[in-house]
């Protein structure tokens, strides 16, 4: 019913110059996140972000702290019944063990109740999701979690009860402990759905789930400027979309200095011979925008898809 | 529904473009119409949607539960249609961003994390192990091997024990020890109290048959061979254990003592090692699949037999820690090692057969 797909160059028309990923992302200031499609049951694909390494070590540090203090919490009560009398070793272990419980109830509880998010994905906006586009079911939870232990708790666990015996020699398990706890650690760099082992295991991926907003529409107006179908033939969806992100964009001090520059330079493009005036540039921007628009989505209509300026109307040809 | 939505946007562009008094450059945008129609049904929607991510789908009144498949489906529609005939990027991004997380709304898991655990561990679990049972015959049959070449080779001679068995593992024993060494320090020692008998428990799942388990494990990775080659080292050193009390007449002794933990651990074992031979299983015989696709499709199995064998090292670290010294006769060790290993097998191989209801 459901399926992901690569979508990364979707958009591209064959045969002209494609916007391009680089080009988008400098321009729309857009996130460098891959991107994967998910096919809803109704049919619909719809586009998600796979979360960056980066974040997911961040949120992974925010419930490391969170579930650490928990731990600690637990841990005192305990270490104060039993008295400092008995060895750092049986400490450490309760410890370790305690450690083993707090974290695993934790992540598998949150994970549940909150559909896919634990306190630390929350704050960054990250979320786990079946990578069918299904429902994320407990039992991948648990097994999304519990493979972290195997992936990096209990050989670290492992690597720390046994770090004081060994003397210089190379100890060859603590040796194989390290490689295999490397191994894991690079796992999400090394494959393009970001996945770690319990991921790959599982069958989720962990998405960032932004918010975004919905602006105002720029067109809801009157023109006063009146162009020519010949004026606006000359740019394509993308130079249309680019306009609308710098019209879009909060006004500072620089702002009008870009406008007229912008101004100038469709004025020359599209055969503009009469000067704008100064006061005028921002009325203009947007008329030019509006009838851009309009005509570009009723040549959409008729199936001459514009993608930006260097390609040719698909029904001209 | 969207074709009277269609037919009002038409009506209300005719209407526009035949009021007398429209100004002779007003333009009339298909798209900003169709948003103009649409656009309360989208915040509304936004708003029960924020309303679930942050408190949850029960904080919903019965008329908001109503309305949200309404509302997510019209927008899914919305979404639609807005790819073919708008190019406004922000109302693109918006309604595919409102899309997405009214669909995560609309179609998350309902169940709450008691019950996704209890199902987890009385149908998953033992489902995954049944699934097995082939990769679990063939590395029990490993381990045994193990154990007879390790108790041929150490009776008959007891240089072998040094090989076979760890020093860390040994903790002093070895062909030096007497039968009275062995039965006043380790079998029949006293129980060392509560809290180093929790820190014996703990120590378990850190442990080093834990360590070997788990990399039997990971190494079904490569193909399964060294997952056999380290079972078949694990029943060595077991084997050599055994054949150095049966030097001693101790056997029966020695037998009751591993086996209240005994038969849980090695049990958590087999079922590690089984894990490694279901992902080398997949990796070698993909099917249709390519390999690692084959992997990521199946592996879900043997991560819950890996889960399985965490929960089994928990109750052998119990038993080892907290019963094993305090249970001093033989007989007694027995029946709880092998009341054990009957409940596991009964768990595992009866647990959930039932239909889901």
């Amino acid at each position: 019913m459901s399926a992901v797909h690569d979508v990364s160059g979707r958009n591209s028309p064959p045969g002209a110059p494609p916007p391009g990923r680089a080009r988008a992302v400098q321009v729309f200031e857009e996130s460098r996140r891959q991107k994967r499609e998910i096919v809803t049951p109704e049919g619909v694909p719809i586009t998600v972000e796979v979360a960056d390494y980066g974040e997911r070590l961040t949120a992974f540090v925010i419930d490391f702290a969170i579930w650490t203090l928990l731990t600690f919490a637990v841990y005192l009560p305990i270490f104060a019944l039993i008295g400092a009398t008995h060895a750092s070793l049986i400490a450490i272990a309760i410890a370790l063990f305690l450690g083993f419980l707090v974290r695993n109830l934790y992540f598998i509880y949150f994970e549940l109740a909150w559909q896919g998010a634990t306190p630390g994905k929350r704050v960054i906006g990250l979320r786990v999701i079946d990578r069918r586009g299904g429902p994320l079911t407990a039992s991948a939870v648990i097994a999304r979690n519990l493979t972290r232990e195997i992936e990096m708790f209990i050989p670290l666990g492992i690597l720390l009860q046994s770090g004081r015996s060994s003397g210089g020699a190379i100890d060859w398990s603590e040796l194989s402990l390290g490689v295999w706890l490397l191994f894991f650690a690079a796992l999400p760099v090394i494959n393009r759905d970001r996945m770690r082992g319990g991921d790959l295991i599982a069958g989720t991926m962990v998405i960032a789930l932004p918010r975004r907003a919905l602006s105002s529409d720029l067109v809801e107006r009157t023109v006063a400027f009146a162009f020519t179908p010949q004026q606006l033939q000359v740019y394509g969806a993308f130079e249309l979309q680019v306009l609308e992100e710098l019209l879009r964009r909060p006004l500072n001090a620089a702002t009008p200095q870009v406008l007229d520059e912008v101004c100038d330079k469709i004025c020359r493009k599209i055969g503009w011979s009469e000067p704008v005036p100064r006061g005028d540039v921002l009325t203009f921007l947007r008329d030019f925008y509006t009838a851009e628009r309009a005509y570009l989505e009723r040549e959409q209509l008729f199936g001459k898809i514009k993608a930006d300026k260097y390609a040719q109307p698909a029904g001209s040809a | 529904m969207s074709d009277i939505a269609l037919a009002t946007d038409q009506a209300r562009i005719a209407a526009r473009m035949a009021a007398p008094d429209a100004a002779k450059h007003e333009l009339v945008l298909k798209s900003s119409e169709f948003r103009k129609g649409r656009e309360a049904g989208w915040r509304e929607l936004e708003r029960l949607v924020r309303q679930i991510e942050r408190r949850g789908v029960r904080s919903l009144s019965l008329d908001d539960l109503q309305q949200l498949p309404i509302l997510y489906r019209a927008a899914l529609s919305s979404l639609s249609v807005a790819r073919s005939i708008a190019l406004d990027r922000n109302l693109l991004l918006y309604l595919e961003n409102l899309a997405l997380r009214a669909y995560f709304a609309v179609y998350a898991t309902r169940a709450n994390p008691i019950d996704g655990l209890r199902d987890f561990f009385v149908r998953d679990l033992p489902a995954a192990v049944r699934a097995a049972r082939w990769h679990i015959l063939i590395a029990a049959a490993a381990l045994l091997v193990g154990v007879a070449a390790g108790f041929i080779l150490t009776a008959y001679d007891e240089a072998w024990f040094s090989s076979l068995m760890p020093s860390e593992l040994a903790g002093g024993r070895g062909p030096a020890s007497t039968a009275a060494d062995l039965r006043a320090k380790e079998l029949f020692a006293p129980w060392p109290g509560a809290a180093a008998a929790f820190g014996i428990f703990a120590n378990v799942l850190f442990s080093h048959n834990t360590l070997v388990g788990l990399m039997c494990f990971g190494l079904g990775l490569a193909a399964g061979v060294p997952t056999l080659m380290l079972t078949v080292y694990q029943g060595l050193s077991l084997g050599a254990f055994i054949a150095l009390h049966f030097n001693r007449g101790l056997t029966v002794d020695c037998l009751g003592w591993v086996s209240i933990h005994g038969t849980t651990e090695l049990g958590a074992v087999i079922l590690l090692a089984a894990g490694g031979l279901v992902i080398a299983d997949k990796i070698l015989f993909p099917g249709r699949y390519a390999r690692l696709e084959n992997l990521a499709l199946h592996g879900r199995q043997a991560a819950q037999m890996a889960v399985g064998a965490i929960l089994m090292l928990f109750v052998a670290g119990i038993l080892e820690g907290g019963f094993r010294q305090l249970v001093q006769s033989t007989p007694a060790r027995f029946a709880i090692g092998l009341g054990m290993a009957a409940l596991w097998l009964v768990y595992f191989s009866c647990c959930g057969r039932r239909a889901r209801p």
